[in-house]
């Protein structure tokens, strides 16, 4: 399902004047990583966030979705509207996507530098095993 | 010095001990030192692996990933889903927290006095000489002004104009640089994180630390704790490894946290009749503010700045905090270009927070059935509480504005996304429904009480289970009140003081 997510981030993390997109930060191998290491609840989470993400578009431009056949500007206005929707359940699952999306985002050196951050060393992931 | 890590099946490990301490956080780290200088032999027994600081993560992926307990989705069920931030590492919290030392407030011991017939002035008088030597030994100090960072700074600022009564943070951090990596771990050696103290020093003193090792069970012998048992946990795999036990030839001290502890005695069938009640939180969120001039929060020390100012009214504690860009991402409200474009202002963005000392309390339990050692923590906000936590908010904007803030970003659902200085009196309508905010539970308190009265508490003021031999809690369940402040010295003191009267029984 990651090309579910992938398609679902891509909106939420568009590339700009300011920034490259999510899509340009090495996203599916991001998502093969969290998909390997994230708890399967975390990452049930993921997938059910992005599938409601995907079909919730009758609530906020009107049209049936699935999000991804929508244009660029249709996309955006739902990417916009339902991250800020009054459905507290729907609003929580989109967060999670967001949050997770955000992760990959915010490691991106291009996005650190213009934000004055140094760039991240690669995460050890090791552990005293003696 | 020995250290047993994960091993793989048929590799089973036994140990013989005089005390076998579960959790290795600031409870059962202190726990352990006291009973390795009174010469006991100690065993620790740590759920989550042991990482050094060249081990630490930077980034908020490598920390939630190697750091937090469930990747940091440990949840409290209410109205609200709100996230429970705790590590799961050697060292536990004190690895990823900012290492905020507060003394026990006076008024908390009389508080457990009146209400729990436990604690009162000598009790005091003992609690604050062993934060003393806690302060002595874990090299407390104010953060230098040279680490502090431009967002601590403006909060001094707004501080003196707003009359908050807050100040430079004591912590226990020996030589801030300034990294900006506290939730990551402090690679810089500076803070003074119990895996590079108290557990290297019970180790020298004949002690045993075995970490990627869950406890599954208290081994009780009818009402004696003997040991402990479990399964080492591959701490990248989560695959099943060997059984551990270790056997105690005096007793058991459980500081596993408040979301673990009273679920581990709960699953080793102890009894007792407010075991995983009372639990208790400082609920918490932030609010923005957005500067003219860079702020570049991450850099200077994560949180600088604080004031207790208002902890008995209306009951809330300030302070600031720099989450890493990755949250912020997620934090902003929006998406797509909406998004970005208001992320182009993260250099101008400084977070403060406000901790309500929330009256509510919840429970702790096991899942349902058994079906996963994961704790279920049901727990919401009564209306008084919102209204705390409205006051919070609504001060945390005000002391943005006297800093110099031009708009102030509070993330209420409902609201809007930014409010300007001549807007501040909207924050007074802000809702008071739980599920308009993004919070954490970020202080845990309770699920193992101490009081006099068995039927009312769990164990008494030196942390013995009632109705039990041997068998001590050693963390912030044992905590019956909420503090209002930062609970690290509060629980260190607790556990030295449950060790050493642990080491007066014979």
């Amino acid at each position: 399902m990651n090309w579910l997510i992938s398609k679902t981030m891509q909106d939420l993390y568009p590339a700009s004047a300011d920034f490259p997109g999510i899509v340009d930060m090495g996203l599916d191998a991001y998502l093969d990583q969290f998909k390997a290491e994230a708890p399967a609840l975390m990452y049930t989470g993921l997938v059910a966030g992005a599938t409601l993400y995907q079909f919730s578009t009758m609530m906020t431009v009107g049209k049936p979705g699935p999000a991804m056949l929508l244009s660029d500007e249709l996309r955006d206005e739902h990417a916009r509207k339902i991250t800020a929707t009054s459905n507290y359940p729907l609003r929580q699952a989109i967060f999670l996507v967001k949050m997770v999306a955000g992760m990959c985002w915010g490691k991106d050196e291009r996005v650190r530098a213009k934000m004055n951050l140094a760039p991240y060393q690669a995460d050890p992931g090791t552990w005293r095993s003696e | 010095m020995t250290h047993i890590a994960f091993r793989d099946v048929g590799q089973d490990v036994l140990r013989d001990v005089d005390f076998v301490v579960v959790g290795s956080g600031a409870g059962g780290a202190a726990a352990a030192v006291a009973l390795a200088r009174g010469g006991a032999q100690v065993a620790i027994v740590e759920a989550g692996p042991w990482r050094d600081p060249e081990d630490y993560p930077e980034s908020a992926y490598g920390a939630m990933r190697d750091m937090m307990d469930d990747w940091g989705n440990t949840m409290a069920m209410g109205d609200a889903l709100w996230p429970i931030v705790q590590a799961r590492i050697v060292g536990g919290t004190t690895v990823v927290n900012s290492a905020i030392c507060v003394r026990t407030p006076g008024d908390i011991f009389r508080q457990w006095r009146d209400q729990h017939g436990v604690g009162g002035d000598a009790y005091a008088d003992r609690m604050w000489k062993y934060q003393d030597l806690i302060e002595r030994e874990l090299h407390v100090e104010e953060v230098p002004a040279h680490a502090m960072g431009r967002s601590n700074q403006l909060a001094l600022l707004g501080d003196e104009r707003a009359n908050l009564g807050g100040h430079v943070m004591r912590r226990y951090v020996k030589g801030c640089a300034g990294s900006g990596q506290c939730l990551q771990g402090c690679k810089g050696l500076k803070k003074q994180s119990t895996n590079l103290n108290y557990v290297p020093e019970t180790m020298t003193r004949g002690g045993v630390v075995l970490s990627c090792a869950p406890a599954d069970k208290i081994l009780l012998d009818g009402q004696r704790a003997i040991g402990v048992t479990g399964h080492f946990q591959h701490p990248t795999t989560k695959k099943k490894g060997a059984r551990f036990t270790v056997r105690a030839r005096r007793g058991v001290f459980v500081a596993a946290s408040v979301t673990h502890t009273p679920v581990l005695l709960m699953r080793s069938g102890v009894k007792s009749h407010h075991l995983g009640d009372f639990f208790r939180a400082h609920p918490g969120t932030g609010i923005f503010g957005v500067y003219d001039e860079p702020v570049d929060m991450n850099t200077g020390a994560t949180q600088g700045w604080a004031s207790t100012k208002f902890r008995t009214d209306p009951g809330m504690k300030l302070e600031t905090l720099a989450i890493p860009l990755e949250l912020v991402a997620s934090r902003l409200s929006g998406g797509g270009h909406q998004l970005v474009q208001r992320l182009t202002k993260y250099r101008h963005l400084a977070m403060w927070v406000h901790a309500c000392r929330a009256e509510s309390v919840g429970t702790v339990r096991p899942t349902a059935f058994g079906l996963s050692s994961k704790p279920m923590i049901r727990y919401g906000l009564n209306r008084a509480d919102m209204e705390r936590f409205r006051e919070g908010m609504k001060t945390v904007a005000r002391m943005h504005f006297e800093a110099g803030a031009k708009e102030i970003i509070p993330g209420i659902q409902g609201m809007p996304y930014s409010l300007t200085p001549d807007q501040l009196h909207v924050m007074d309508n802000a809702p008071l429904d739980p599920r308009a905010y993004v919070a954490i539970l970020s202080h845990l308190f309770g699920g193992a009480v101490m009081g006099q009265n068995p039927r009312t508490s769990v164990c008494d003021e030196n942390g013995r289970v009632h109705g039990y031999d041997g068998l001590y809690i050693g963390d912030a369940s044992a905590i019956p009140t909420n503090l209002g402040v930062n609970p690290q010295h509060t629980i260190m003191a607790l556990a030295m003081n449950a060790a050493d009267r642990a080491l007066e029984q014979r």
